[in-house]
């Protein structure tokens, strides 16, 4: 049977490293999705003492929305983990299901878009290629800004431009993404549908960008 | 603070549901929403004492 | 609270929502268009690369004749 309790700190979730443990549903295990150093830092941070011990999946919602203005992996000369880095880090911990990912992502996710970055990004780290694609899909609509922090300084996002980021790039936050198939194999294979853009057909897009250069058209 | 009051002697902190998380989201919710009304009161009466 | 550190707010971006949602909507527009391009491109691409390979395959089965 389950256990109905997490342990408050990390300690067991770390030692636990190789072990058949629990693993995410992509098959790798949450304990070393993050690199070494990075969990380091991360468990030596102050944040994390002091905001991530005995926390559980509902206490998450708190503290994302007292803490986290921005996205990071490490910033500053120091490379500090940034509250969000730690968040994703104690969802590791956690291992949340899809229902409760869900609450985060749609009806918590609406309120707090912080809450639903973070929660994709928690998607992409340890969910199917094919639920990656049909969770993350659908937030390339949310067009809503975010403060994204880098090494120095700070920048403009948006959480369908961070979603994008998380479904074409290599490394986001501090943290290598792994390597999925590609979408039109997924496709081949009849895990996925051909995605649709809100936007429509390409084809037709493109016809009335002429269509509009050329006044009335058709 | 909320996560000392959840771990009992074991060091152990209970697991949410989906539901426990969700009504913590319209918890969090409120209360932003209590603080905003608060500071636009405040605003106001200080608006409004300028204006005596 | 030393892990809030608030940046410069000289450096620091607006990241309020829905205060101009037109131009919100039409910047959002050129990025989604954008990524259609670019997956497209790749298709496309990986295509070419496909009718390449087939093509030479092709040659060297005549050249064995």
């Amino acid at each position: 049977m389950p256990s109905d309790t997490h342990r408050a700190d990390e300690r067991r979730f770390l030692d636990e490293r190789g072990s058949s443990a629990s693993l995410a549903p992509n098959g790798l295990n949450p304990a070393t999705i993050m690199e070494k150093a990075v969990r380091e830092r991360i468990v030596d941070s102050y944040f994390w003492k002091e905001q991530c011990f005995g926390v559980n999946e509902a206490d998450i919602v708190d503290r994302v929305v007292d803490h986290v203005s921005f996205i990071a992996g490490t910033y500053g000369d120091t490379q500090k983990p940034s509250p969000f880095l730690c968040l994703a880090f104690k969802l590791l911990q956690l291992g949340p299901d899809d229902s409760i990912i869900d609450t985060y992502l749609s009806y918590g996710g609406e309120k707090f878009k912080y809450l639903r970055a973070l929660a994709c990004f928690y998607v992409r780290l340890t969910r199917k290629a094919e639920n990656v694609f049909g969770i993350l899909e659908p937030f390339l609509e949310d067009k809503r800004k975010l403060r994204r922090r880098l090494r120095n300084g700070v920048k403009l996002t948006y959480v369908d431009e961070f979603v994008d980021e998380l479904l074409t790039k290599d490394r986001v936050c501090a943290t290598s993404l792994w390597q999925m198939p590609k979408r039109e194999i997924l496709e081949d294979l009849d895990l996925l549908e051909p995605r649709v853009s809100p936007l429509g057909d390409i084809e037709d897009l493109l016809d009335e960008e002429e269509g509009e250069g050329e006044g009335e058209g058709e | 603070m909320q996560h000392l009051r959840n771990i009992g002697e074991t060091g152990e902190v209970k697991k949410a549901s989906a539901e426990d998380v969700r009504r913590r989201i319209d918890e969090v919710w409120e209360r932003l929403q209590e603080q905003k009304r608060a500071t636009t009161t405040t605003l106001k009466e200080r608006l409004e004492i300028r204006e005596e | 609270k030393h892990w809030d550190d608030l940046m410069d707010e000289e450096e620091d971006v607006d990241t309020e929502d829905d205060k101009d949602p037109e131009a919100e909507y039409a910047a959002w527009k050129l990025r989604e268009l954008k990524r259609i391009k670019r997956e497209r491109e790749a298709i496309e691409a990986r295509e070419k690369e496909r009718e390449e390979v087939e093509r030479r395959r092709n040659l060297t089965e005549e050249e064995r004749k």
